[in-house]
């Protein structure tokens, strides 16, 4: 094998951005104003290019000891860009000076951050699977590992056509989804997306939460196939979930951090998430199981429940469905997340 | 990029320090920190004809930080990096908000990647930079040849204006 000619060397190499350390002679002067930036941000002034500014906003985030300052500071300047990420901007943004609105904007934005927001609520947006979505506090922030949960439901979905395809050869009716606690309705949307013809009834007990997930509907255009509920599961009766015939799925991310672990949490989610899309009593469990005794009476046979639940509660599950016979369901699978945790759980109803 | 991909870089180096290396391979290095846009964006992946990769060669990391995660955290971090370990390439890939895709992504960049380092210049992905490298010397030719011919007409309409 030969090597590559020096000309495609110097191509690759000058395609890498023009990185400026900000050496000690460059580094921004912190004025003791500006050093305490929770009470006045005032931008640097001059010609400065975005890695400068990302640059400039750690360092502040630093100072005020802002968690992933970097990372924080790259997302703000590359939405103000245009771009979801700094690794995604271009060489010609990165070199070029910004303009005095863009470092307003950032600025702007920054501010919101140095008070703990978190940047999914300061950007207004974030991105789930293959769609962005609105965001607003306090409805919970669609967490990464949730995408995982998507895929499992996906696959059931296909798993479950070829078993009856193959069977029946005879066309299978779109499946009927309910989605529990649907927040910005990241789930429920990605499912419609992720399977073609399926309709989703999806409820929250958070007024605040069906507004944003009817708004992220209508950014989608998903009128048609989705119903966004507002409805209390743990009082309201099944009656109103019904209309709509019984589901084949039931997914949720319910809350089910334990309520001795709450008051751990990062400020970001204290201060600016609704707590009761967190909180899952003492043992976590208390929405988990008001979902599976519901499930019965909602679900087809044969129909599954998926959750999202925290690492300790699979085997929780299992003991407590096994102390539970009149429900007839069975704890199928445990799924686990990226970071190698158990996190999701495959229930199934028995047919009977 | 910047410095995190330098790190991983120098990293690896690190790592392989022992063994001796072809010039081939350095510059494979080198290659991988500018890699990105510039090809899978090209549109043409599906005709390209790459090593296959199985996840049992692969490690992943992802830049998440420790602590109990799902909803108990709301780190916004979602860089994955994904090594190769039979080559000793890696991966960073921060392209997207999403870590499902930024996962998809960084598997279709260590593809390449690691074709490119198996296959050298038989590898499609070579071809392909080599043919976009081509195209472009060709368009700043001919940029070049309208720049002169414009120049030298100009300098004749001069010429016959001062004649008469």
């Amino acid at each position: 094998m030969r090597c590559l000619t020096p000309s495609l060397l110097r191509r690759f190499w000058g395609l890498l951005p023009q990185y400026l350390s900000v050496g000690p002679s460059q580094s921004p002067n912190l004025s003791p104003k500006q050093s305490s930036l929770r009470q006045s941000c005032s931008a640097r002034p001059g010609l400065l290019t975005a890695p400068d500014v990302v640059s400039y906003w750690q360092k502040v985030f630093e100072k005020n000891g802002i968690p992933e300052a970097r990372e924080s500071s790259e997302y703000i300047v590359s939405f103000v860009l245009g771009a979801k990420t700094f690794q995604s901007l271009d060489s010609e943004k990165l070199r070029a000076p910004l303009t005095a609105v863009q470092q307003e904007q950032i600025q702007q934005l920054s501010c919101k951050r140095l008070e703990r927001m978190p940047v999914q609520y300061v950007l207004g947006e974030w991105d789930f699977q293959n769609l962005t979505l609105k965001m607003r506090p306090p409805v919970f922030i669609p967490r990464p590992e949730t995408e995982d949960l998507i895929s499992l439901v996906v696959e059931e979905e296909s798993r479950k056509c070829e078993v009856k395809n193959s069977a029946f050869s005879v066309a299978v009716p779109p499946p009927v989804i309910l989605e529990i606690g649907c927040g910005s309705g990241a789930i429920a949307l990605s499912l419609l997306c992720k399977i073609p013809q399926s309709r989703v009834l999806a409820v929250d007990k958070e007024e605040a939460a069906v507004d944003l997930t009817r708004e992220n509907v209508h950014r989608l255009q998903l009128q048609g196939r989705i119903h966004v509920l507002h409805h209390n599961v743990s009082y309201g009766s099944a009656k109103h979930l019904l209309p709509w015939g019984p589901m084949d799925f039931i997914v949720s991310n319910p809350p089910y951090v334990f309520h001795e672990d709450m008051a751990s949490l990062d400020a970001e989610i204290l201060r600016y998430e609704d707590l009761d899309a967190l909180d899952g009593g003492d043992d976590g469990m208390r929405v988990i199981k008001t979902i599976l005794t519901l499930a019965p009476t909602l679900l087809k046979d044969s129909g599954s429940v998926f959750l999202e639940v925290d690492p300790r509660h699979p085997a929780m599950v299992e003991d407590w469905l096994t102390a539970q016979p009149d429900l007839f369901l069975t704890l199928r699978a445990v799924h686990k997340d990226f970071c190698g945790k158990p996190r999701f759980l495959h229930i199934q109803k028995q047919s009977r | 990029m910047s410095v995190p991909s330098l790190l991983t870089f120098t990293f690896t180096l690190r790592e392989r320090s022992a063994a001796i290396w072809r010039p081939w391979a350095q510059r494979t290095r080198q290659l991988s920190l500018s890699w990105g846009p510039l090809l899978w964006a090209a549109g043409k992946r599906s005709s390209f004809h790459l090593v296959e990769l199985t996840e049992a060669e692969l490690k992943e990391q992802f830049v998440r930080g420790d602590g109990p995660g799902g909803q108990a955290t709301n780190k916004t971090s979602n860089c994955v990096v994904l090594k190769h370990v039979p080559s000793g390439i890696v991966v960073k890939c921060h392209q997207t908000r999403s870590v499902e895709k930024n996962r998809k992504i960084a598997r279709e960049i260590l593809q390449e990647k690691v074709d490119l380092f198996y296959k050298g210049e038989d590898s499609d992905v070579f071809k392909e930079i080599k043919a976009s490298e081509k195209k472009k010397q060709e368009k700043k030719r001919r940029a070049k040849e309208n720049l002169e011919r414009k120049k030298h007409f100009k300098e004749m309409l001069q010429l016959e204006r001062e004649q008469t």
